[in-house]
């Protein structure tokens, strides 16, 4: 009787080892706090540090985007959070964008965020109810993003020196 | 064997191997799977352990143990193979001319083991040898010769040595922490092979898979040898 509770407990132990190994292969965890916070949100018991998001929120409605990226890492250390990543690649979208020309290593950022978000995100479809967002869709975003990255005509077009920021 | 080695120690220690083995710890970190050759290479690393006797499969997998046992058997089987196949992930340089060079020479060395190595000692004497040697080939010669920041001796001697292979020859450096995970890695394997069930070290298990035909099956119609 002990001897197979011994090794029903092994097996089990052994799986679960193995799943990890597996995840970790796959997933590329760079950070310790990444590796634990993406074992605990496959069991679903990953949490984000909400005070550190509420003040991440505030910076980013004061335009203090370095401060808000700042407490929002903070706030989801393993990138494992829809939400907090949406806002984290607006903040990039929002400080990297010129009249004239956009902060390419900004955008480069906030799409990797923003993508994290639609991957993480239930369907892959994100929607935040914000008012004071311009775009309230993660594909929106993306979109907006990706085209702050593209090398076209329309970069050339002077209408773009009065379009607004969203 | 006993349930605790068998349930919690070996695969412990076999998935920690697969784990660390593909650990590389350079500017990022990184986790790289075994390549197709790595399992070749693995596959026929478990034939030679079998046939020299490091380990006996029917003492992991056998009709006479309960389901449960068979699966703790299967278990440890599997992660010895995915051990393996890490384990020659990890001494293979990752790409290019070295990379073909080492998983042949594995490939030929293991041949060779898998056709003449028959005793357990041996092996495990002739496996040691084999990866410290590989250990030392890449995580401590080809390590210092590409380090970056190097002196103008080993800058000749690399542009030299790509030169004459036309630029095959070439190598990136893992980073110096690699190789103390390497080392403790290698280290572990071995154990682990070490701990693998034989066909000797139990007696009373071994008696229990070998059992003697009867006098008359041997015999015939000769009389049965008698006992004192």
């Amino acid at each position: 009787m002990r001897e197979s509770v011994v090794r029903t407990a092994g097996l089990a132990g052994t799986v679960l080892y193995g799943a990890a190994i597996v995840w970790m292969y796959a997933a590329q965890p760079q950070t310790v706090a990444e590796v634990t916070g993406g074992l605990t949100s496959t069991i679903g018991a990953y949490r984000i540090d909400q005070q550190a998001f509420e003040d991440g929120l505030a910076f980013f409605r004061r335009d203090q985007f370095e401060e808000a990226r700042a407490a929002l890492s903070r706030a989801d250390p393993a990138g494992r959070d829809t939400l907090t990543q949406f806002y984290i690649a607006y903040t990039c979208y929002r400080q990297g964008w010129g009249r004239v020309y956009n902060d390419d290593a900004l955008f480069k950022n906030g799409l990797q965020a923003v993508d994290r978000a639609i991957a993480l995100a239930p369907d892959h479809r994100l929607v935040v109810d914000d008012p004071n967002l311009g775009m309230r869709t993660a594909d929106e975003l993306r979109a907006e993003l990706q085209r702050g990255l593209t090398r076209d005509a329309s970069d050339f077009n002077p209408l773009r020196l009065i379009r607004p920021r969203r | 064997m006993s349930p605790l080695r068998e349930a919690f120690a070996l695969p412990c220690l076999f998935l920690t191997v697969a784990l660390l083995g593909g650990l590389r710890l350079g500017g990022d970190v990184r986790l790289v799977p075994p390549p197709l050759v790595a399992l070749v290479l693995a596959l026929l690393l478990t034939g030679s352990l079998v046939r020299s006797g490091v380990f006996t499969p029917e003492r992991l997998l056998n009709q006479r143990r309960t389901g449960i046992e068979n699966a703790c058997g299967t278990v440890v089987l599997l992660a010895l193979f995915g051990a393996s196949a890490q384990i020659f992930n990890l001494l293979t340089p990752d790409s290019g001319l070295l990379h073909v060079l080492v998983s042949v020479f594995f490939l030929v060395q293991l041949l060779t083991t898998l056709t003449a190595v028959r005793d357990r000692i041996a092996m495990l004497r002739s496996l040691a040898v084999l990866l410290g040697c590989a250990f030392f080939l890449r995580f401590i010669a080809l390590e210092s010769l590409y380090a970056p920041g190097r002196g103008v001796i080993k800058r000749v001697m690399t542009a030299l040595m790509e030169g004459i292979t036309l630029g095959a020859l070439d190598y990136v450096p893992t980073g110096g922490a690699t190789g103390y995970v390497a080392f403790l890695t290698l280290t572990l394997y071995l154990i682990g092979l070490v701990l693998m069930p034989t066909g000797r070290d139990n007696a009373a298990s071994t008696a229990v898979l070998w059992q003697p035909a009867e006098p008359d099956e041997l015999h015939g119609d000769l009389p049965a040898l008698r006992r004192e």
